[in-house]
């Protein structure tokens, strides 16, 4: 008993010393038509509409009220990451380990690519975004490990980066002010990295169950929550 | 060698290769992926008896889990699961099934495309108390409470299960006909009665869905909460001369009777900034078909009115500190089993786990002592420990 309260003591001692992270608080939230939804990234083409995937694989366009406004015909499996630019919409596929391209105008499926990773099968790829510093696609997988995976515009696998003891896990990327933005489901965090060595500058909390989701649109922060289907705004993280 | 100095070196080894490195191994074909992971556990025991026993014999190292789990998904249709646990394997060749680690552990296919509801055949645990379906490896502690360790009630069975979730899965519900024998069913064929067990469940979430957990890790921001209730029935009224299959009643003759058997249980659970706690109580309700049967402890039909009551329940508070990668927990159990004979027996324990990688690689130690007992079940120690290493291939 005596060496166990001396590993509890010494525990602490080294652990109390750690800092935590500023807390942000929401603006608000709304409740989203989209079920289990596990990404969001702004339409580029269309103001206060967004792209959302989820956890059942499918691909939804919605608005800012939280509507459904279009939703691809195809059914993918288990839809974790989501990517749109002035081409195209990307979506990742957990499960599968794909990418699956998408047509803006007519929510079609137009390519598919296959990435295989062995890893577990619920913590394989699980966000995707663009680095537009370094012109690469980024994939990263959820968990144990955690690997920041770099894709030529092509889509092909040119670098890989081990994210050691980043956070317990990442739920979703994205892009905004020239650095690469995570979310940690697990931690409940957003942390910003720098986006040619991928090095974390700065990261906050936020107080929200099991976020999945983030993007950056009309200068606010969006976090998605999976288990509460709810859209949240933040501000800019400063 | 002393105590003192046992646990030290079991501590010692523990510490070896605590950055093992860990994964499960996915295979996949783009359509059918296959998941194959797995987890070993051991611990040490100590146990300090009542002055009238001298037999020592759980003062020792014990394998606990050697397991290797195999699950998959084909499409959006079907995911199945493969559990064992070579360490209960090689005890199953005497005949008894531990209820709380059996050998193999789950056996199933689930088919998802009726849409309306899922549908899970095969071998796998009941839907029926909380506790009993969160999984082991995410508690601090080394033995479940005594009501839900599969001798009042079976914990797994082979059957089939309905299930549906509605209202962003915060509402749960579980349907299901069963053997009724248990994890002896395994053996193959039902009893001589041939009757069947029916099992359901209903649980409620709120504000979100709350998954079967005890531990708070997330550090939930919003408190949670989750109230389910459960019940089952089976009547296996046995042809005369004729027997259950050896070890199907269970340590204490509960778990299978010849008659009706009802039982009843609410649990309750709350999260919220690392603090969770949980309560659960049961009851079961059993009518032999005969009058002299040993569940009578020997009382007249006009003192029992043909029924007897045995139940319990457990209360648990935990919490999870993320800074300090640890978790303590306290958890109180009363059981009864028999309203025929005064008394019910009490149980406290203490647990303290030290995550090295999350639940994935653990360090667990449970103190349990005994308040008090019942006269029909005597224990022969007072206070115990174990302390271990938890290590999950995932």
């Amino acid at each position: 008993m005596r060496l166990l309260f001396i590993i509890v003591i010494g525990l602490s001692t080294y652990t109390l010393s750690a800092q935590k992270p500023p807390k942000l608080k929401p603006f608000g939230y709304i409740h989203i038509d989209v079920p289990e939804p596990s990404d969001i990234i702004a339409n580029p083409f269309k103001p206060n509409h967004f792209f959302v995937v989820s956890d059942d694989g499918f691909l939804f366009e919605m608005n800012r009220d939280g509507k459904i406004t279009r939703k691809a015909d195809f059914t993918g499996i288990d839809c974790e990451g989501v990517y749109a630019n002035d081409t195209a919409i990307f979506v990742v596929e957990e499960y599968t380990r794909k990418i699956r391209v998408f047509d803006y105008a007519s929510l079609s499926l137009q390519q598919t690519a296959i990435f295989p990773y062995s890893g577990g099968r619920n913590k394989g790829y699980e966000s995707i975004t663009y680095n537009e510093v370094r012109q690469r696609f980024l994939m990263i997988t959820e968990k144990d490990p955690i690997y920041l995976v770099e894709l030529d515009k092509d889509l092909n696998r040119v670098n890989e980066v081990y994210l050691e003891g980043i956070a317990r896990d990442i739920s979703a990327a994205t892009w905004y002010d020239n650095h690469v933005w995570l979310l940690s489901d697990e931690d409940m965090e957003v942390i910003k990295l720098n986006p040619n060595n991928y090095q974390e500058i700065m990261r906050w909390r936020i107080p929200i169950i099991n976020p999945e989701g983030i993007c950056f649109y009309d200068n606010r922060m969006f976090i998605l929550s999976d288990d509460m289907e709810r859209l949240y705004e933040f501000p800019i993280p400063q | 060698m002393s105590a003192y100095k046992r646990i030290s070196i079991t501590i010692a080894l523990f510490f070896i290769g605590v950055n093992f490195a860990h994964a499960q191994v996915t295979i996949s074909d783009g359509r059918h992926v296959m998941e194959i992971s797995g987890g070993i556990s051991t611990y040490y025991n100590q146990r300090f008896l009542k002055p009238t026993s001298d037999n020592r014999n759980k003062d020792r190292f014990r394998l606990r889990d050697a397991q290797i789990q195999i699950e998959g998904r084909i499409g959006n249709l079907y995911e199945y699961e493969l559990q064992v646990d070579f360490v209960d394997l090689a005890s199953f060749a005497t005949g008894e099934i531990d209820p709380e680690n059996p050998g193999l552990m789950d056996a199933y296919i689930r088919y998802k495309g009726l849409k309306f509801v899922d549908v899970q055949v095969g071998y796998g645990k009941l839907y029926y108390s909380r506790s009993s379906l969160t999984p082991f490896t995410r508690t601090p502690y080394w033995q479940r409470a005594q009501i839900v360790r599969g001798n009042m009630f079976s914990r797994r069975d082979v059957g089939i299960t309905l299930m549906k979730n509605v209202w962003r899965q915060r509402i749960n519900m579980y349907a299901g006909v069963y053997t009724g024998l248990g994890e002896i069913t395994l053996r193959g064929d039902n009893d001589a009665s041939g009757g069947l067990e029916y099992v359901g469940r209903v649980d409620v979430a709120y504000p979100t869905r709350f998954r079967y957990r005890d531990i708070d890790d997330r550090v939930t921001p919003i408190p949670m909460f989750s109230v389910g209730f459960n019940g089952r029935y089976a009547e296996k009224n046995l042809p005369d001369g004729r027997s259950f299959p050896a070890f199907s009643t269970g340590e204490f003759g509960l778990k299978v009777i010849n008659g009706e058997r009802y039982a009843y249980g609410l649990d309750a659970a709350f999260m919220y900034m690392g603090f969770s706690g949980s309560f659960e109580i049961h009851q079961m309700r059993m009518i032999p078909q005969n009058a002299n049967d040993p569940l009578f402890q020997g009382f007249l039909p006009e003192q029992t009115n043909g029924y007897i009551l045995a139940g319990g329940n457990v209360s648990q508070l935990n919490y999870f500190s993320k800074k300090l990668k640890s978790i303590i927990s306290v958890r109180y159990e009363e059981l009864d089993l028999s309203d025929l004979i005064p008394g019910k027996s009490q149980r406290l324990s203490a647990a303290l786990a030290y995550q090295i990688r999350g639940f994935d690689s653990m360090i667990k130690f449970q103190y349990f002592q005994i308040l008090a007992e019942e006269t029909i079940d005597p224990i022969r120690w007072t206070e115990q420990f174990r302390i271990g290493w938890q290590l999950n291939f995932k």
